[in-house]
């Protein structure tokens, strides 16, 4: 064992240091886990702070953490709602078009948003929303309308949230879809059009179904990321104005640790959603299972 | 092929909705690089659309020529060449030692690495134990926590073992080194997937705001988009353009009745956003080859 060891100590050098960086960063803040139990200042160490027990659990009784958990949801459900199905049906319309240059022109286009930061996103947010000069607004005034503050306001703040991931994430979205319709047999599309099938059937009975298995695959793994609604996209465009439904359980962890100093408290948040998460794929993993006769493991 | 009036009009409709689609990609583009070409107080009336009705370079002159904001790029390029490189180099070492199916403990190493993509410890204690190795406010904060990707590194080893094994075999047999074998075999064949790897790494590295936010408070160090997260909610002009002199010069002239918060905001965004639209059409076979290297199942 050791001579074969020594055979490969090359490889295992060229390992040591994920394995190392993996230590660090992965497995000592899941050691860090324990500090939603205990009661932990800059200064102790994770593992010399005292315990308390569940006390850190008492924002389960604090109504505002419901709130959040309420706008965590509603957030969740209608980007899944508008995000999951708007990749299947762009990839179909794309697979429709016979002008191979515009094809290619619509790929272009549609994934290059994928490539600028939320921050970029939420100035061109600003650029066409705001009251002070943004286009839309300036656009309402022209026509003799009244102003709407969009930005800060608690009714445009889901639709502008899902509006804006759709515009930066649906066409890269369809890479994998398009990818597996090039997988599909042409014969298949040869015998539907000598048995008089149309693009419309063609598109339903054919392609459709033969997506299928990307669609399941790709709903299972967006589960984890379900109520991991994008802290990356909502604080930049969270404010005081729209806060009582921009605040999310990812902010409210980021404010009550990092801003306010409360690290027991956020960290047991933060528990409490990787809990959840970690469900959610289990239970998409069981009913994948059902349906398809496999899962992903 | 003789087709249906139906589907004629079908192939209509579905091309305006993508020209329509293609249209909201790009306006907003066009729109700020109008108004960052535009002068301030005279965009401010509005009716700038398309392209500049009162032409200067005066916006992109105060970015470009205040200190404040040539630093926040410099730390953005610098983590962006070395965030990458180290990124790939690390990342490479470890996926080239497990490709090599007979080595002892790969089965245990594979899981160690697959773990960490299940699990995490959430925000909280990661930058606890930031501040354990004291890398809060440094700029290794950028570096070190990412160089080693768990998932790119099982996307690298795919590869790699799809790469024949009598190229390595002959290799060995001329008692090249591991180290040689990646450097002369394996690097060479695996230029597509290293560029992907590399253009994404790099795109995370060039968008990233979160961690000059939130590990880093010494202002020299944050990156051109963690300035922007901080210029977004600004309310004057003078929280974004500090104090430095050249930029008094630049405001005391003429400039300071022409400039306004929008106009320079939409500059540096335009500034940020350049880079890539520039390298995004040489990159763009790159990516779609790397997303599907990525994805095949198992």
């Amino acid at each position: 064992m050791l001579a074969r060891v020594a055979k490969y100590r090359w490889q295992y050098m060229m390992i040591a240091p994920a394995v190392i960086l993996l230590f660090l960063f992965s497995y000592m803040p899941m050691a860090g886990i324990q500090v939603a139990f205990k009661d932990f200042h800059i200064g102790y160490t994770i593992w010399n702070s005292p315990w308390v027990g569940l006390e850190n659990f008492s924002f389960l009784q604090d109504d505002q953490f419901w709130v959040v958990v309420k706008n965590t949801l509603w957030i969740a459900i209608l980007k899944f709602v508008f995000g999951f199905p708007a990749p299947i049906a762009l990839a179909l319309m794309i697979n429709e078009l016979r002008h191979s240059g515009f094809k290619r022109f619509v790929q272009s286009v549609s994934y290059l948003p994928h490539f600028f930061s939320w921050i970029v996103v939420a100035y061109i947010l600003q650029s066409m929303l705001t009251l002070d000069g943004g286009l839309v607004n300036n656009f309402i005034k022209d026509l003799g309308g009244e102003p709407i503050f969009f930005l800060g306001s608690t009714e445009w703040f889901r639709p502008m949230v899902v509006a804006s991931g759709l515009w930066k994430e649906v066409g890269w979205n369809t890479i994998l879809y398009l990818a597996a319709i090039t997988t599909i047999d042409p014969q298949q599309y040869e015998a539907a059009r000598v048995e008089g099938a149309g693009r419309w059937a063609q598109m339903r009975h054919i392609t459709f179904p033969g997506i299928l298995p990307t669609v399941s695959i790709v709903l299972i793994l967006s589960m984890p990321g379900l109520i991991a609604v994008g802290m990356d996209q909502i604080y930049p465009l969270m404010n005081p104005a729209n806060q009582p439904v921009a605040d999310v359980l990812d902010t409210y962890v980021l404010r009550n640790g990092l801003q306010q100093g409360y690290f027991g408290v956020a960290t047991a948040i933060g528990l409490l959603s990787s809990v959840i998460s970690l469900l959610l794929v289990l239970i998409t993993n069981q009913t994948a299972r059902k349906i398809n006769g496999e899962g992903l493991w | 092929m003789k087709r249906s009036a139906s589907e004629n009009f079908g192939q209509i409709l579905i091309v305006l909705l993508l020209a329509l689609l293609c249209v909201s990609v790009l306006y907003p583009f066009i729109y700020m690089l109008a108004i960052s070409l535009n002068v301030g107080s005279d965009a401010a009336k509005g009716g700038v659309y398309l392209w500049p009705r009162h032409f200067t370079w005066d916006n992109f002159n105060v970015v470009l020529g205040n200190a404040v904001i040539r630093h926040a790029f410099g730390i953005t390029v610098i983590r962006t060449l070395v965030g990458t490189a180290s990124g790939l180099l690390i990342t490479l070492l470890a996926a080239f030692g497990l490709s090599y199916r007979s080595l002892p403990l790969r089965g245990t190493l594979l899981g160690y690495v697959l773990i960490t993509m299940l699990f995490n410890g959430g925000l909280i204690p990661f930058y606890i134990q930031l501040h354990q190795l004291h890398l809060l406010n440094s700029f290794w904060v950028y570096i070190v926590p990412t160089a080693f990707s768990a998932w790119n590194m099982f996307v690298m080893m795919k590869f790699i073992i799809g790469i024949p094994e009598a190229l390595i075999e002959s290799a060995e047999l001329d008692g090249a080194s591991p180290l040689r074998i990646l450097w002369s075999v394996i690097v060479p064949l695996s230029k597509p997937m290293l560029a992907a790897i590399g253009l994404f790494t790099g795109v995370m590295h060039w968008n990233d705001w979160f961690a000059g936010a939130f590990y880093v408070s010494d202002q020299n160090l944050i990156p051109v988009q963690t300035f922007l997260q901080q210029l977004l909610s600004a309310q004057d002009l003078a929280s974004v353009l500090g104090s430095n002199n050249n930029v008094e010069a630049l405001v005391r002239g003429t400039v300071l009745t022409n400039i306004t918060l929008m106009s320079i905001k939409m500059a540096t965004v335009m500034v940020s956003a350049i880079p890539i639209l520039c390298v995004y059409p040489f990159l763009q076979r790159y990516f779609v080859k790397g997303v599907l290297i990525g994805s095949v199942k198992g």
